[in-house]
């Protein structure tokens, strides 16, 4: 049986919440419902206050069920006040899109930083999405990296909605403020050329300042890589350190062009490791952060 | 020895203030809203200012190794622009549940006109709406008159005085706040307000219990390090180390913690680092606990 995103949370905030808060969100929901703004307002800061701000406790079927009511839904990093103010977000009568915008870009304009991230990870259950691109575009210029990382980790809306330059821009800004590329859904479905020669202009940046280069950037540059950036990893993968010669075994498994085959075969024993899968981009990321 | 500074205006100071108020030992600031000393002209200014209260300060606060806490509220001067008086007013919800949020304030008294009473009036039925504690500003003009006039009105809305700090007392004032039961603060603000070797008087003439120590630093000629350096001077001039401890730091957790969002936990036990993308900021925060400075071994160089 398969379920809505409001059942799923709903289902969520029951196993954990006291009874009082439950009783708080049920009736601060009704509210909102009628349209009364002042009572999303005062709700939504007042969440964590009432159901407290304990992780969500999900097993492995509550995700799996996440992911069939919403494609792309990886709630495993949510909240219980997140999922409280995402319901009351829900609420909201949303039929006057302009209206229904207004009143979520006023909450975004007075949020704090957990209600920012807390908004950006709603958005992908709000109706009207197409409507705020621009906002999610505009949220990944900010400087503080928990509000970047609720748009771009573990968030489908960047690959659905963001324009090639925007997406562009956030992957290179990921790999500047230290977060990491493997929790970006769509990484590498959206790779593209463009992408690629910013990636190894970066790294030629990062080279030239004598400063570590981050060893994802070979995932999203290795589809596209040019000869220079093949020379760059040719000597990576000779003298690197280990991680980076297990990321750059992987992104040219993944290739499989005549160039990284012989780059391969210079160290065998990782090309072999990385073929068989016993190296993954999400070991790689766990271990560089 | 640790210490709170709860008013300063670190809106207006450098990060040099914070790695240095870090150093001596300050572990948690509150930022009451108030005057930018450029008059606000929208509302839109007091939106953005309130938001950055709640949000970007305390994050650049926490990577030097501080908590920042703030307060919401329509100050008095401002209160006198009544169209724009409103409208603030009807954000305020917006504002005042948010986490840091530990009082409504700066709220009171600069000319003793009825529009200033007019706000502080409905600020105080604000704050017992959302249960909160209430920081009153007192005139610089006046200030005995203001002082009282504020007393007066916070006792016709009957809210008791343990949830009210009365703040910017001198010599004049303090003996009547701290006679009808409210936490009387001290303002160590150079040339005007308090100097610290007169804070050390009073400390030593009226005790310990509920006189709270702050520096009110601001974009102005001020001292971010007015706290520790008057507890400092109060041990070297002999007031005992727990009148120090009330007066600097324990009387201002006291005074806040009914806004249930006040606790020395969130400094001296932070929670453990959590990789996870929600926490991830926070735990950067949390990283800070020492201050980090990462001065180059050689400061001609920079890396």
């Amino acid at each position: 049986m398969s379920y809505t995103p409001v059942q799923l949370l709903e289902n969520w905030i029951l196993r954990q919440a006291s009874d009082a808060g439950q009783a708080w969100l049920d009736t601060q929901r009704e509210a909102v419902a009628t349209g009364d703004l002042k009572s999303l307002y005062m709700s939504f800061g007042f969440a964590p206050r009432k159901v407290g701000k304990a992780d969500l406790q999900l097993t492995e079927r509550d995700l799996n069920d996440a992911a069939e009511a919403r494609p792309g839904w990886m709630p495993h990093t949510w909240t219980i006040d997140q999922a409280a103010r995402v319901l009351l977000l829900m609420s909201l009568p949303s039929e006057d899109d302009a209206a229904f915008y207004a009143t979520l870009e006023k909450l975004f304009q007075t949020a704090e930083i957990r209600e920012q991230i807390c908004l950006y990870q709603a958005l992908q259950l709000l109706p009207h999405q197409e409507l705020f691109d621009d906002r999610l575009c505009d949220g990944t210029r900010t400087n503080v990296k928990s509000i970047f990382e609720s748009i771009a980790h573990n968030n489908p809306l960047p690959m659905e909605l963001m324009s090639e330059q925007s997406w562009n821009q956030m992957v290179l800004k990921a790999l500047f403020i230290g977060a990491a590329l493997d929790p970006i859904e769509g990484l590498d479905r959206r790779v593209n050329p463009e992408l690629a020669r910013m990636l190894i202009d970066f790294a030629h940046e990062r080279r030239a300042a004598k400063r570590p280069i981050p060893v994802e950037l070979w995932r999203v540059a290795a589809p596209f890589a040019d000869e220079i950036a093949l020379e760059d990893m040719k000597a990576l993968y000779a003298s690197g350190e280990q991680l980076e010669q297990s990321a750059i075994a992987l992104a040219l498994v993944s290739t499989a062009s005549d160039e990284a085959d012989v780059i391969l075969k210079t160290n065998p024993e990782i090309a072999k490791r990385a073929e068989n899968g016993e190296i993954t981009w999400r070991e790689i990321a766990q271990q560089a952060y | 020895m640790k210490f709170i500074d709860p008013h300063i205006h670190v809106t207006s100071r450098t990060t040099d203030d914070y790695e240095a108020m870090a150093a001596a030992g300050v572990a948690a600031i509150i930022e009451p809203a108030f005057w930018l000393g450029q008059p606000r002209t929208n509302v839109g200014s007091f939106q953005d200012y309130f938001s950055s209260l709640v949000g970007f300060e305390k994050f650049r606060a926490a990577q030097f190794g501080i908590r920042h806490y703030c307060t919401i509220g329509l100050n008095s001067k401002e209160a006198n622009n009544e169209a724009l008086a409103e409208q603030v007013m009807e954000i305020m919800p917006l504002f005042l549940a948010k986490e840091n949020v530990v009082a409504v304030g700066e709220i009171g008294f600069d000319d003793m006109t009825a529009l200033e009473e007019k706000y502080l009036r409905l600020q105080l039925e604000m704050a017992k709406e959302v249960d909160l504690p209430v920081l009153i500003h007192t005139p610089h003009r006046n200030k005995k008159q203001g002082t009282y006039r504020s007393m007066d009105i916070i006792e016709e809305h009957e809210i008791p005085p343990h949830l009210v700090v009365i703040d910017h007392n001198n010599e004049e004032t303090c003996e009547e706040v701290l006679r009808r039961g409210y936490w009387a603060a001290f303002t160590i603000y150079p040339k005007t307000k308090m100097g610290n070797e007169r804070m050390v008087e009073i400390v030593k003439k009226y005790g310990p219990e509920r006189i709270i120590v702050d520096s009110s630093a601001d974009w102005g000629v001020s001292d971010p390090l007015a706290v520790p350096k008057t507890g400092n001077l109060m041990l070297e001039r002999g007031v005992p180390e727990e009148h120090v401890e009330l007066t600097c730091y324990k009387n201002a957790l006291a005074a806040y913690s009914p806004s249930g969002q006040f606790e020395e936990s969130d400094w001296l036990d932070p929670e453990p680092i959590d990789q996870r993308t929600l926490f991830e900021g926070n735990s950067v925060l949390r990283g800070g606990q020492a201050p980090r400075v990462d001065k180059p071994e050689d400061d001609r160089i920079i890396q």
